[in-house]
């Protein structure tokens, strides 16, 4: 604890850091590669798909709901329109990935600022912020997202945001809740002592240090936005200018009776996005935890 | 008995079920269902289905009208109009009564025209209405200020309830007057209670003045909001009728119920237009090449038979084409892309251009649907079409009305007569910056003024029709819209019900010889 032992520490002990130890941990669980793995492929096939496959998504090619495997031009068939399926989910793959992680920024910047603010500083300010937080955590947040983005029009950005501004208060919670209980130990004192102000001390001594659980639950943010944008979607809510596959199936659910592949293959790809994402996220989460480190 | 066979079938034990019902009595129920919520009864100062299904059970009017748009005796049981055009008298029957027992003389018949003029938001029907005389209880002299043959046919239930004067007349502004929610008429049924947003139910009117009728004892108009509640209440026999049907899953899956009849017929009057409006003041649009190239490139069998699976139909011009004044003749704008992208080239437009389109928001598969694939198929001829989606009816209504638009998904009713419904799109002196359904297209021609104007006061059946073709011919060429297809309303209704109307008003008109059959 005294001065001597931390800089002695060093030379007798070569620490591995932390975000080394836990890649290493992270390496072990199998489910988490198999994340990695597909959401790469996802990625991939988005960024660079429509280059081996080129295809305008909005343009009418062939006939309306064409099967799947019945033309060699469009193994996916065709949609209401005849718009080629595999078009709209190599393009329609970005919009919706850029989606899920601007909403998930958003989540994660509004929310650490709240928990932060709250959890460091307490007293009325945290009365405050926190009954703030509540007032957003109390409102049903697929409605809300809804108002929000019927009042604002639909676009991608506006229904990020919306996303966005519905999911915060959970990490707000998170944020505050590492705050209380790091800001206490000896080396935010330490901090504190040397005479670092509010401002450094929230932001490079704490929040380093509370990082971890927030990452996970970033991780997990894009996998929820991602299926609220396909939930908008769905209700009719998307942005009809850019394909996304929450668009695909929104624009195709009113024929699903007559033709399932046009809603279907979309829904696929969220469920596998989102899998991806979840098991990222669970793997991130053990990779983090001491407890189980120790193992 | 037929009555037997009813309360052994799940229609009768729905019936039964639903509200609180007393035993059957000859005539049997009706269940009617609707997903529309009427904000009061009187339809005198509220268009619209909601009201006038309801409004033409409680009141009678002075002509009603078969399915080949012939006017029938109703409240007069004769009518006669001058040689100028000029009167219309009226004579009525004289064993009319109110559900109050009062009589219908020929003051409730002035009273509720004038009303009507004063208050229904389609001014055009009774515009040129100057007085009216009543010259004895049973006489109505209606002294017009030009010809008006669209007079009779506004003379339809739908447009034309009679109000009861002793009840409406006591200095209260008749569109807040406490009694359009327990109206007083003179009609085949008398409100027995109006639960908003539940329930109409109606009671035969013992005293009708039709001998015989009503056939049913009682009509029970259900409100369920929800469209799939309400398709499932069909199938299980909890409703009866559903009238204005549109959306293509709801005809297709009702038309294999087997106890269940699904008819497009009787909505001729009606005429609901689905087009799309150019906004012609703008620069893009103002050319008519281009406005024919959008005509060329959109595909009208495509939007009829994929996207609506067949249940609409194409509609070529301004009036509906059931109507007798309809002119098959004008250009169709068959699917022509060569033509389409000839046409840009010509207008300057070689390198294509960007539009928006707005769609009325409603039923995806009518407006939305087509907004979509405009944005698709418009693609073909180089115009890049942005989608701009309205949250709510006020916001696409202030843009489409404050001329802020250049395509838009729309749905205009004519409503019986061109006068009322069609002349308001293409007269140039309705353009009226801030009113939705005028001539928001901001087309101005000087021909189709004086055309129109004419066959508002031409009383020669022949030479009106003469003047609405050339109407529909100069509009189909010069296009201020283009006309896609014939919303597809649709009845169903127990197979077992006989006499469903399917005049030209649909149900907006009275049920009295409906009944149940074997």
């Amino acid at each position: 604890m005294s001065d001597e032992t931390t800089l002695q520490q060093p030379t007798e002990y070569q620490a591995e850091s932390p975000a080394l130890e836990a890649w290493r941990m992270f390496r072990r669980n199998i489910p988490a590669l198999v994340g990695v793995a597909l959401l790469t492929v996802i990625v991939l096939a988005t960024l660079y798909g429509t280059f081996i496959y080129s295809g305008d998504p909005f343009e009418i090619v062939w006939a309306p709901h064409e099967p799947p495997g019945m033309t060699p031009e469009f193994p996916l068939g065709t949609d209401y329109l005849g718009r080629d399926i595999i078009a709209g989910m190599l393009t329609g793959g970005g919009p919706t990935l850029a989606v899920g992680a601007v909403a998930a920024a958003i989540t994660m910047v509004i929310g650490i600022a709240m928990g932060a603010l709250a959890g460091y500083y307490g007293g009325w300010v945290d009365n405050l912020l926190m009954r703030v937080t509540e007032f957003f955590q109390v409102l049903p947040a697929l409605l809300f997202a809804m108002v929000l983005v019927t009042l604002l029009s639909p676009s991608l950005f506006t229904i990020a945001f919306a996303i966005g501004v519905v999911s915060w208060p959970q990490t707000a919670r998170l944020t505050r809740a590492e705050f209380l209980k790091i800001k206490n130990l000896e080396y935010v004192t330490a901090a504190r002592a040397i005479g670092a102000r509010d401002k450094r001390i929230i932001w490079t001594v704490i929040l380093p240090n509370a990082l971890p659980p927030l990452i996970v639950s970033a991780t997990l943010t894009i996998g929820v936005a991602i299926l609220f944008e396909a939930g908008l979607s769905f209700l009719g809510l998307g942005d009809p200018n850019v394909m996304s596959w929450g668009l695909m199936i929104g624009a195709n659910r009113e024929y699903i009776l007559d033709a399932w592949w046009p809603v279907t293959f979309p829904g696929l790809a969220i469920f596998f996005t989102v899998f991806a994402v979840s098991l990222i996220g669970d793997g991130l989460n053990d990779a983090f935890n001491p407890k189980l480190r120790e193992r | 008995m037929k009555l037997m066979s009813r309360l052994f079938g799940a229609a009768a034990f729905a019936a039964l079920s639903s509200t609180a019902l007393p035993a059957f009595a000859d005539g049997g129920t009706l269940v009617i269902a609707s997903t529309q919520v009427p904000r009061h009864l009187n339809g005198a100062v509220q268009s619209g289905i909601a009201t006038a299904v309801p409004s033409t059970q409680i009141f009678a009017s002075p002509l009603r009208y078969d399915e080949n748009w012939e006017p029938q005796p109703y409240l007069a049981k004769s009518w006669d109009v001058s040689e100028d055009g000029l009167t219309v008298t009226l004579n009525l029957v004289d064993n009319a009564t109110f559900h109050d027992g009062e009589a219908v003389t020929s003051e409730d018949v002035a009273y509720s025209i004038m009303t009507t003029k004063a208050n229904h938001p389609f001014k055009s029907m009774f515009a040129p209405v100057e007085s009216i005389d009543t010259p004895d209880a049973q006489t109505v002299v209606i002294n017009l200020s030009s010809p008006h043959p669209a007079l009779l046919l506004a003379l339809s239930p739908a447009l034309a309830p009679v109000l009861p004067k002793h009840v409406f007349d006591d200095g209260q502004d008749i569109k807040s007057h406490p009694m359009n929610a327990t109206p007083v008429g003179s009609g085949p049924f008398m409100l027995e209670e109006f639960k908003p947003g539940e329930a109409i139910v109606l009671k035969k009117n013992p005293n009708f003045f039709l001998e015989g009728r009503p056939k049913l004892d009682e009509i029970i108009v259900r409100i369920i909001k929800d469209p799939s509640a309400l398709l499932i209440a069909m199938e299980n026999g909890e409703a009866d009728m559903y009238p204005f049907m549109a959306g293509s899953q709801e005809i297709r899956r009702l038309e294999k119920a087997d106890h269940l009849t699904v008819t497009a017929d009787g909505y001729a009057a009606v005429g609901p237009i689905n087009w799309l409006a150019f906004n012609t003041a703008s620069p893009k649009l103002s050319d008519v090449r281009v406005r024919q190239a959008i005509a060329y490139a959109v595909d009208r069998d495509f939007i009829t038979k994929a996207l609506h699976r067949g249940v609409s139909s194409p509609q070529r011009g301004p009036i509906i084409e059931g109507s007798p004044f309809f002119d098959a003749s004008i250009p169709a704008y068959d699917t022509d892309l060569d033509k389409a992208k000839a046409l840009m080239t010509e207008a300057g437009f070689a390198d294509g251009m960007e539009l928006t389109i707005d769609y009325i928001p409603g039923p995806k598969e009518q407006q939305q649907s087509i907004a979509e694939y405009m944005k698709s198929q418009l693609k073909k001829i180089g115009i890049d079409v942005t989608v701009r989606a309205a949250p709510d009816f006020p916001t696409w209504a202030g843009r489409v009305g404050g001329h802020d638009f250049e395509l838009s998904m729309d749905i205009v009713f004519n409503w019986g007569d061109p006068v009322i419904g069609v002349h308001r799109t293409y007269l140039s002196n309705n353009i009226r910056q801030g009113v939705i359904w005028s001539n928001t297209q901001q087309y101005a021609n000087d021909k189709v003024d004086s055309l129109l104007n004419a066959a508002a006061v031409e009383i020669d059946p022949e030479k009106r029709k003469a003047l609405y073709s050339e109407f529909q011919q100069i509009v189909a060429t010069d296009l201020p819209v283009y006309w896609i297809n014939a919303l597809p309303y649709h009845t169903a209704y127990d197979a077992k019900l006989q006499n469903v109307p399917t005049g030209i008003w649909g149900s907006m008109h009275p049920l009295d010889m409906v009944s149940w059959g074997e």
